[in-house]
């Protein structure tokens, strides 16, 4: 319906203004106009020219200019209208989100789904633990046998690699044997590949620092001596491999009691996962009915309203007739939830008896543990199991205390879509929409870029317009200026491949491992991301900054050197400061332009919708994210059109936009008083 | 002016595709390999005034655009939800099935990993987050590394459904844009696994592993505990054209391109 | 600020040591400066190296003009029986198949989108930039003559610029959503057969029509529309500038001699402002060329048989079909389908003519712009 009154107002002031308005106006500045339509001259010389006849038309009095004028006037003000048509049509399409949300999240209450999962975060966290735990046995038992486990990863990093290398020979050999006339050419040449390409593979061997010389050799004679239809591992790796298996099984025998404890550990929780597991496939057969329950409930509407405006009486008897088929009834959500209600006790009890046994366990623990790895995390599992046991315990009052008859409330709606930690869609169980992983993820993405780009966009501005000559502008110039040519996609997809295997193999060298969050787990991460956007920013900022530091007027840096500064003193002390609002102007719209960017984030952000672990300090920032922008673009082409999905994407917009907003308003205050 | 242009412009619209133009929308899985291939091959066998329009976002893109008319045939890795089959017949479009190919969802790792064989509690517990190191389950230590899909993959959901037994993905899964990234990724990620059709499990870089000790191979389309059904939907009032091109892709020599791009034929 | 020791220039050490922090902080920016054309030359460099090889060809006439024309197709590679190895695309290896039979294909891979050329990509962009600048240079062009000879500050004239400032803020991302709500599912369309999801329908005057908004469709003109709407503000904003740069005094005196507003402008404003619009717009049109994300909702299509005007009854019929573009034609070779040299071949090919498309439009601006105001002596 919106739109409906933007298009007539759109229309409407173009034909009216130009028409209509013009025409009452005229009648304000009749006597002037009608002295100008006939072209008197000011003068009354002669001219060679006649004038030429004045049309009926001007004659009247009505001349065109006006038209014109309020045609321009009309196309000026289509501006607005198309900001006001995008704001009106993103509020629209959002707005619709928070009562669908609401509504979700009442059906997620009133089904017993929240009840579920106040048990069911107790299970996660004790499987987290039992995660943890594992991992510092592994750890244990790994570092112990160190050794053995790196010569047999090295002997195994060799065999790969030599038939990755041979790999295109060798398929064709396999692809020729398999036909039913296999051409004896094709072998030959397969075979003459291969023969070929083995020595080549030996040129590039990865480094073997845990083998000796003789054994290294002795892998590769083995390899060379090895025919095109032969795939056996070389007889030193697979005795490499079981000298390793049979360390790990010696270093795993003292510590067969903590084995015991873990496994103890996971068997508290088997029972509390049979009930969760038994509740949620009760609770989601209820939760399937009620959701066919509301699209029959849709679709007679819809078949009614499209009844009603059939053109003919057959169309409307047919979809009469569907319409009545489609009277659906309302699930009974009372009945499943009382007997869901009804193991409340029995699901209380069990909940205190598993935090009376965990307890006693950890009392009966007792490891000692020698590999600096295993011991960080035991001292993890150490901090977590106290927080556990705390959730354990009062679990039994919120199981008591939930209440399925309390309505969500629209605030709750809006708080959780603004503070939620989680975005998951198109689950099995329940969408959960929170802006609070994107927001952030955007938030550290333009940090790093800003980071970047600021001083480098300055420090660049400052040198162009000062200190470097007229042939060096002319080179640096066109030069920055061109990157903004580079399609964002490009940028994402050598982003991809260039920087971030550079970045990827510097952090997994030695030599820089005491960076905090080096050596990176992923490849595509926030700072990947950020670099990439700061030098897509960097030509912004850098003609704004320029733009700014060449309109401070000549006098002033002509005074100040008059009085003796010299160029490096007129520059910091006199010029930028009086640039400043302009150069502060160019950071927040290059701001904007960073949070705004939808393609290089897709591509190369990594998409994780979590918010980073700060306690890894600044390790968060080679974390991968996902953004606002990353997830509309990713997920807009999926959602049918009206979903609770497809309205939060459009929130997600609104979000955006307010955001940009904020920001040209702040860069337009300062570029005003830049102006002086 | 712009009223003039906006009656002009839109006086003589037709329809999007003229009555010989098929637009297929949908599924990433099929859209990226097999369906042009098998479109050249239709036209190369004697059907060359067909043009096609073949645009692959993902699976839950076709049923809002066959619901719209934006397309003709819908290309699915899954199959069709309850609610989208109720959103066609509002429009008054009921849809047709027809199976395409088979589909083996095959594991992928890092080339280096030692690992060769999940059993599928080892994969349900990897992939919902609840062993997080190789270690636990005999591989080189480190972190493990999840790349799945995005939500508007067939692919994602039926994933879901086969190996997750209808849990959530934890929230440290990182969400690539089609199957051909999730195999870059795990290739340069030694801690890397993922989940791709069996078109992309011969990537350079990675190796598809057993389940529970078969392996995805052709042979093992009835055993292997990941196959699905790959489906066109076409609606039931489609053009000559659209019907003519579906009873090539149940032929022989459709099925043929089947085999060669990597998926499992539908006979 | 300055002090009073500065006020003489100091010679002798102290003077040295100014000399040599002066050299310093002078090399440290202009390290930095340098390293940013560094930066950027590299990346062109990479493009250059890894794309020009798919472009020329060392046989005259030196360019791939295949690769330039003809239509996108899978790759097909394989060796016959005597071991040679062929990369076909699919058409011509369907007529190696007629020829010479199945069974003498052997070691067969197919690598999708990356045989043949990328004319279908390239069209579609030049129809996507030519119809968004014509639509925005309309408008934008009108918007900018009120804004420079019309306005004086009032309520609205600030409205108008607060509203430019901020449509030039939004991200591509919301342009998309725009579109994609307002052009594909919403604007007037009249035809005889409106589509049952119409938000409103009005009968018109003659015979069955109505005008029923439905929207256009994924489709040319939609995403046309979405781009103008994107290049407004930057075409605005350029257009206002060369009219400001017309000197007063042509205004002055052509309005002495008793023309009217509208005269002054057709003939002595716009015609000496018009070089710098166009050249401005030809800058416009790089940043509109290399968006993805307001097109990827509203007019772009991954694969396309034809030619837009190939099969098409008319020019209205050109205008409602789905482009491909080549911005989204490199998205979808990068993260959609495997990856491999002939891949990368095709992937690098399109970028590299895309940024010499680019590079050849924002030079001819320069020249442009050079002449124009060699020409223009004010």
């Amino acid at each position: 319906m919106f739109f409906v009154i933007g298009s007539i107002v759109t229309i409407s002031s173009h034909a009216l203004s130009t028409l209509g308005l013009c025409c009452g106006a005229q009648f304000l500045d009749y006597p002037r106009r009608w002295c100008v339509s006939f072209h008197l001259p000011l003068d009354f010389m002669p001219t060679n020219s006649t004038p030429k006849a004045p049309s009926s038309f001007s004659r009247k009095g009505f001349s065109f200019d006006r038209v014109f004028k309020y045609f321009f006037a009309s196309n000026a003000g289509l501006t607005i209208v198309i900001l006001l048509l995008i704001i009106g049509f993103l509020l629209k399409e959002g707005l619709g989100f928070f009562p669908g949300y609401q509504r979700e999240l009442q059906i997620y209450r009133i089904t017993g789904m929240e009840y579920i999962d106040i048990s069911r975060k107790n299970l996660t966290s004790h499987e987290q633990l039992t995660s943890v735990m594992n991992r510092a046995y592994f750890a244990e038992i790994n570092g112990l046998a160190d050794r053995e486990l790196q010569r047999s990863t090295e002997s195994s990093a060799m065999v790969s690699h030599i038939d990755d290398f041979t790999a295109s020979a060798r398929d064709q050999y396999f692809e020729t044997i398999e036909d039913a006339n296999p051409a004896p050419a094709l072998i030959e040449s397969a075979k003459q590949k291969y023969a070929a390409l083995l020595p080549l593979a030996m040129k590039e061997l990865p480094l073997t620092p845990h083998l000796s010389a003789a054994e290294r050799q002795q892998i590769i004679d083995a390899m060379l001596a090895r025919p095109i239809d032969n795939e056996d591992t070389p007889e030193l790796v697979n005795q490499l491999a079981s000298e390793y298996a049979t360390v790990r099984a010696k270093f795993a025998t003292p510590l067969e009691p903590m084995r015991a404890s873990i496994d103890e550990f996971e068997a508290l929780g088997a029972d509390l996962s049979a009930r969760v597991s038994e509740m949620s496939s009760k609770v989601q057969v209820i939760k399937a009915e009620l959701n066919t329950a509301d699209i029959i409930e849709r679709d007679r509407k819809t078949l009614l309203a499209a009844a009603d405006s059939a053109k003919t009486p057959e169309e409307r008897a047919r979809l009469m007739a569907e319409a009545q088929t489609a009277i659906g009834t309302v699930p009974d959500t009372a009945t499943p939830l009382r007997e869901l209600l009804s193991g409340n006790e029995a699901g209380q009890e069990m909940h205190r008896s598993m935090h009376e046994k965990i307890s006693a366990w950890s009392n009966n623990v007792n490891v000692a543990l020698t590999q600096p790895e295993a011991q960080r995390l035991y001292q993890v599992v150490g901090k977590t199991l106290p927080v556990f046991l705390n959730e354990l315990s009062a679990t039994p009052q919120a199981l008591a205390a939930w209440d399925a008859e309390e309505p969500v409330k629209l605030g709750t709606a809006i708080f959780s879509f603004l503070t939620g930690k989680d975005w998951i869609t198109g689950g099995e169980w329940q969408d959960f929409y929170g802006i609070l992983p994107l927001f952030i993820g955007s938030l550290m993405i333009a940090v790093v870029a800003l980071i970047l780009a600021v001083p480098a966009g300055i420090g660049a501005a400052i040198y162009t317009n000062q200190f470097a000559s007229e042939r060096e502008q002319k080179i640096i110039k066109p030069v920055i200026e061109f990157i903004q040519a580079i399609p964002s996609v490009v940028l994402g997809f050598i982003g991809i491949f260039v920087l971030g295997n550079a970045l990827r193999e510097l952090s997994i060298s030695s030599s820089l491992s005491w960076f905090p969050g080096f050596p990176m787990e992923e490849r595509l991460n926030i700072f990947t991301a950020g670099c990439l956007l700061a030098l897509m920013s960097i030509p912004t900022i850098f003609s704004l900054a320029e733009d700014a530091i060449n309109n401070v007027p000549g006098v002033y840096s002509e005074a100040s050197e008059a009085l003796g500064a010299s160029k490096l003193q007129t520059t910091f002390r006199v010029v930028v400061p009086a640039a400043f609002s302009g150069i502060l102007a160019a950071i927040l719209l290059g701001f904007g332009r960073v949070i705004g960017e939808t393609m290089v984030v897709l591509l190369v952000a990594g998409n994780r919708i979590k918010i980073p672990d700060f306690s890894a300090g600044i390790g968060a920032f080679f974390q991968p994210a996902h953004t606002m922008t990353g997830i509309i673009a990713q997920e807009l082409g999926e959602v049918p059109l009206g979903s609770v999905h497809y309205r939060a994407l459009f929130v997600v917009g609104i979000l955006l936009f307010t955001i940009v907003l904020g920001i040209n308003a702040l860069a337009h205050r300062f570029t005003r008083n830049m102006k002086h | 002016m712009k009223t003039m242009q906006n009656i002009i412009l839109a006086a003589v619209l037709t329809a999007v595709g003229s009555a010989q133009t098929i637009s297929l929308k949908g599924s990433d899985t099929l859209g990226a390999k097999l369906i042009p291939q098998m479109a050249e091959k239709y036209k190369a066998e004697g059907h060359a005034d067909v043009k096609f329009e073949i645009a692959a976002e993902g699976s839950s893109t076709a049923f809002p655009a066959l619901a719209n008319g934006t397309a003709q045939i819908g290309m699915s890795s899954r199959q069709i939800k309850e609610e989208e089959t109720t959103e066609c017949k509002t429009k008054g479009i009921t849809l047709q099935e027809h199976i395409v190919c088979y589909d083996m969802l095959s594991v992928i790792v890092n080339k280096n990993s030692p690992v060769a064989n999940l059993t599928k509690a080892q994969v349900a517990k990897i992939f919902t987050g609840q062993v997080k190191d190789w270690a636990e389950i005999g591989g080189t230590p480190g972190p493990i590394s999840i790349y799945t899909r995005n939500t508007s993959s067939g692919t994602y959901k039926d994933w879901q459904k086969l190996a997750m037994d209808g849990r959530d993905y934890p929230a440290s899964s990182l969400k690539m844009a089609g199957n051909e990234q999730i195999a870059q990724e795990v290739a340069k990620n030694k801690g890397g696994i993922g989940y791709v059709g069996l078109a992309y499990s011969k990537t350079r870089g990675v190796k598809a592993i057993s389940i529970d000790g078969i392996a995805p191979v052709a042979d093992n389309k009835k055993t292997y505990a990941y196959s699905r059904e790959c489906f066109l939907y076409v609606p039931e009032n489609a053009s000559a054209a659209v019907n003519s091109f579906i009873e090539f892709v149940h032929s022989d020599s459709a099925q043929k391109v089947v085999d060669s791009t990597g998926f499992i034929n539908a006979k | 600020m300055i002090s009073e020791e500065n006020l003489i220039r100091k010679k002798g050490k102290e003077g040295k040591r100014g000399k040599v922090v002066d050299r310093l902080v002078r090399s440290a920016f202009a390290g930095v400066t340098y390293a940013i054309v560094l930066v950027a030359l590299l990346l062109f460099g990479k493009i250059i190296k890894d794309g020009a090889p798919t472009l020329f060809t060392s046989e005259a006439p030196f360019i791939n003009v295949s690769f330039l024309l003809d239509k996108n197709e899978t790759l097909h590679v394989f060796d016959d029986e005597q071991g040679v190895r062929y990369k076909l695309p699919a058409s011509e290896y369907s007529e190696f198949i007629k020829k010479n039979g199945e069974d003498s294909i052997y070691n067969h891979s197919s690598y999708s989108y990356s045989g043949g050329g990328i004319v279908g990509p390239i069209v579609g962009t030049l129809l996507l930039t030519i119809g968004s600048i014509m639509i925005a240079l309309f408008f934008g062009v009108s918007a900018a003559i009120y804004l420079s000879e019309y306005a004086k500050e009032s309520p609205f004239i600030h409205a108008v610029r607060l509203a430019i400032l901020n449509l030039a803020g939004v991200p591509s991302i919301v342009f998309g959503l725009f579109g994609f709500s307002v052009f594909v599912l919403a604007v007037p369309v009249i035809t005889a057969d409106p589509s049952s999801r119409s938000l409103l329908t009005i009968p018109l005057f003659f015979g069955d029509y109505v005008m029923s908004f439905q929207g256009w469709n994924s489709s040319l003109m939609a995403g046309c529309a979405t781009l103008a709407c994107m290049i407004l503000p930057v075409i605005i904003t350029a257009s206002e500038e060369s009219l400001k740069a017309v000197p007063q005094g042509f205004r002055d005196a052509s309005l002495a001699l008793g023309a009217t507003r509208w005269q002054t402008i057709r003939r002595c404003v716009l015609p000496y402002s018009m070089p710098g619009i166009l050249t401005s717009s030809l800058l416009a049109i790089t940043r509109v060329a290399g968006e993805t994300a307001p097109i990827m909702f509203t007019a772009a299509v991954a694969a396309k048989d034809d030619l837009p005007w190939e099969g098409a009854d008319g020019p209205l019929d050109v205008l409602s079909s789905q482009v491909q573009a080549l911005p989204y034609h490199i998205y979808t070779l990068a993260a959609r389908i495997p990856n491999s040299e002939y891949t990368q071949q095709a992937q690098y090919g399109s970028v590299f003519v895309f940024i010499l498309l680019v590079a050849i439009l924002s030079i001819s601006s320069m020249v442009m712009r050079a002449k124009m105001r060699a020409k223009l002596k004010w």
